[in-house]
């Protein structure tokens, strides 16, 4: 039985997304991309003026050009890993701060993730949550805002009514 | 002797009950404003500034040299905790103070040991400059480009010491590293470079949402399968006592801290190398050198080394902004600022014309270096209370510290954007067996590295030659060769007997 649940992890593995691969496969295309731009657009060499812009870019793309390829090649033989679906919430939790800024502002947007996060995704009680709640404001109010005087982006509604 | 005096003098202007206070201030807002990620030495400095305004000159100067100085203690302290750069020099802290405090559970010994070798580097870095300061600055300026070249070079042979099991990937990242820094403005030129058409991208990507995303957020993603663990290490008593290191600490402390402190300040006066190429530098030493532990496991050798110098370095880099009027960084540019601000101008008449000026300001940074160890170490016992915190309470408290530090040091959308593409690559690249180290510090070397060398091959012509017709070009050319060829020649000796197999 165990030996069974092995044999189908180990599939899953294999069939899961080829990461090992990908990563070198996009060195090439950066280092192509830059090796490309280089020459065409900013050049290696100049008699007179020496090194242009892209001389060093260009020899650091060739390396890395060589360095992924070698990757690409030694990727085959290492176990593809597994990529935990829910550890994903973070940084989707943190696009959602980026989108509700434009509308709410920054700061309201980190108040409602936090609020959100502790109460809903975490399950705390409300006494915890609002305990982190005022000491994370706290901090990046009276730190940030009031003492650093650090303009945070106010929104378009708070644009609109400032208007 | 006759810098002692004037020292002594220094101290004489400098103990009024005004400096004192206001190098005490400067020294808790200089931690606390180092402490958070994002700002770092010079926004911290920067924002600080309009605070000097009340002051005469002197008193303004003093709290200026003391905030700033104690900037460097403080960018320390959430590298060791929560594994968080609060600046670039802290990035090489984190390497061993995180898993010291951590996986050890010593994180009130690490930040102590961050501490006491911030302050033996910074009072060797003090002494040096007091007795040497002006002829430092001299020699510093014999380093042009050719001979920069020749010792970044060398500073980058360092980066093999971190590439992780498969060398291959690290030299991947290594190069992706220095590609990323190349974006943005070609500072020779002026012509912009692989900006893709983006207007943000002219500027180039901002280094601290960078090392906030690659190190601070990717680890908190990392975090989220450790939620529900109690928390991440147990604090078991908060008392300065329990913070102590033992004397066989303190033994493994001081010689990377000494050795450091002298590497540091040479580095600090070079123009444009900073303390974090001192950090590197210090850090990478330190790799040659025997450490009881191995470095990146939580040593206490790799705090000692890499703090040390950033803070040596720190107290370097006044020699030749008082001596020469020349600002070695960023944040030297700002102090440079300030002194002219109130009608002093640094160079060689500095110390015959303000010499009341000149002298309270090296003496307030012993002052100030002797008052933030002091401050430091009392908050140790409330800083290692955040250790204690559930990791279900303190991923959505690392998140906000990390966007609102990226917000911070550009005030722009951008930096939350490059500290979230960063964050989730490291995370990514970090499961696969990359280690992102090698693309950090790359990426801090990289544009020094550039700049020297295209100006090295400008004035030579684009010959090779600079490095070898200049004597210290090729002194480091050859410290170079002979760190590449060290493992070969150790296999020869090894295979003739000579060296003893390890």
């Amino acid at each position: 039985m165990g030996r069974k649940v092995k044999q189908m992890d180990q599939e899953k593995k294999k069939k899961g997304f080829p990461i090992m691969q990908v990563i070198p496969i996009v060195g090439i295309l950066i280092s192509v991309v830059f090796i490309y731009l280089g020459f065409a657009k900013y050049g290696f060499w100049d008699t007179f003026k020496g090194p242009r812009p892209g001389f060093f870019p260009i020899i650091i793309s060739c390396l890395m050009l060589v360095a992924s390829l070698v990757a690409l090649a030694t990727s085959y033989k290492e176990e593809n890993i597994e990529w935990p679906k829910e550890n994903w919430i973070l940084p989707l939790s943190v696009l959602g701060i980026f989108v509700a800024t434009f509308v709410i502002g920054l700061l309201p947007s980190i108040a409602i993730f936090v609020l959100l996060w502790l109460k809903k995704f975490e399950k705390c009680t409300w006494k915890t949550t609002l305990t982190v709640f005022v000491i994370i404001m706290a901090v990046v109010v009276g730190v940030f805002v009031l003492w650093l005087g650090i303009p945070f982006p106010k929104g378009m509604i708070l644009d609109a009514i400032n208007n | 002797m006759e810098n002692l005096m004037h020292l002594f003098e220094g101290f004489n202007y400098l103990f009024t009950l005004q400096n004192i206070g206001v190098t005490m201030i400067g020294a808790v807002l200089g931690l606390l404003v180092g402490a958070m990620p994002g700002i770092g030495s010079l926004a911290g400095v920067a924002l600080l500034l309009p605070l000097t305004f009340k002051f005469n000159p002197t008193t303004a100067i003093i709290m200026l040299g003391s905030l700033y100085y104690a900037n460097m203690y403080g960018g320390a302290f959430s590298a060791i905790l929560i594994g968080i750069p609060g600046d670039g020099p802290a990035v090489m802290t984190m390497m061993d103070g995180y898993p010291m405090a951590t996986q050890k559970n010593r994180p009130g010994q690490a930040l102590l040991t961050s501490n006491i070798s911030s302050f033996i580097g910074g009072t060797i870095g003090m002494i040096i400059l007091t007795f040497m300061g002006p002829s430092l600055a001299n020699a510093g300026l014999r380093f042009g480009p050719a001979e920069m070249t020749a010792l970044l070079l060398l500073a980058m042979t360092s980066i093999g010491w971190l590439v992780g099991e498969n060398p291959t990937k690290g030299l991947v990242l290594t190069m992706f590293g220095i590609l990323l820094a190349s974006m943005g403005m070609d500072t020779l030129s002026g012509t912009p470079r692989y900006d893709f058409g983006n207007i943000y991208l002219l500027g180039g990507i901002p280094f601290v949402p960078f090392v906030i995303g690659m190190v601070g957020f990717s680890q908190v993603i990392r975090l989220m399968g450790d939620r529900h663990k109690e928390t991440q290490i147990a604090v078991k008593k908060l008392s300065i006592k329990e913070s102590m290191i033992t004397f066989h600490d303190l033994k493994r402390l001081l010689p990377p801290a000494i050795r450091s402190g002298f590497l540091g300040t040479f580095v600090g006066v070079l123009p444009g190398a900073g303390a974090t190429t001192a950090a590197f530098m210090g850090y990478a030493v330190q790799k040659s050198f025997k450490s009881e532990e191995p470095l990146g496991t939580g040593a206490i050798e790799g705090i000692a080394a890499c703090e040390a110098a950033n803070n040596a370095a720190a107290a370097g880099a006044f020699a030749p902004l008082l001596a020469l009027g020349i600002p070695g960084s960023g944040t030297g540019a700002v102090l440079l600022g300030g002194l002219m601000m109130w009608g002093l101008n640094p160079g060689p008449l500095l110390f015959t014309n303000s010499p009341e000026f000149a002298w309270s300001l090296i003496a307030s940074l012993f002052l100030a270096n002797i008052i933030t160890l002091i401050i430091a170490w009392g908050i140790i016992p409330f800083l290692i209370k955040i250790l204690s915190v559930p990791t279900r309470l303190m991923i959505p408290a690392i998140t906000v510290v990390c966007i609102v530090g990226s917000y911070s040091t550009s005030n722009s959308m951008f930096g939350i954007v490059v500290m979230f593409i960063a964050g989730v690559l490291g995370y990514v690249l970090g499961n696969a067996g990359y280690s992102t180290a090698p693309a950090i510090l790359s990426f801090v070397l990289a544009p020094l590295l550039e700049s020297n060398m295209r100006k090295a091959f400008i004035i030579s012509q684009g010959s090779l030659d600079f490095f070898y017709t200049k004597p210290i070009a090729l002194a480091f050319m050859i410290i170079l060769v002979l760190v590449i060829l060290f493992p070969l020649i150790r296999l020869v000796l090894t295979k003739a007997g000579v060296m003893k197999k390890k």
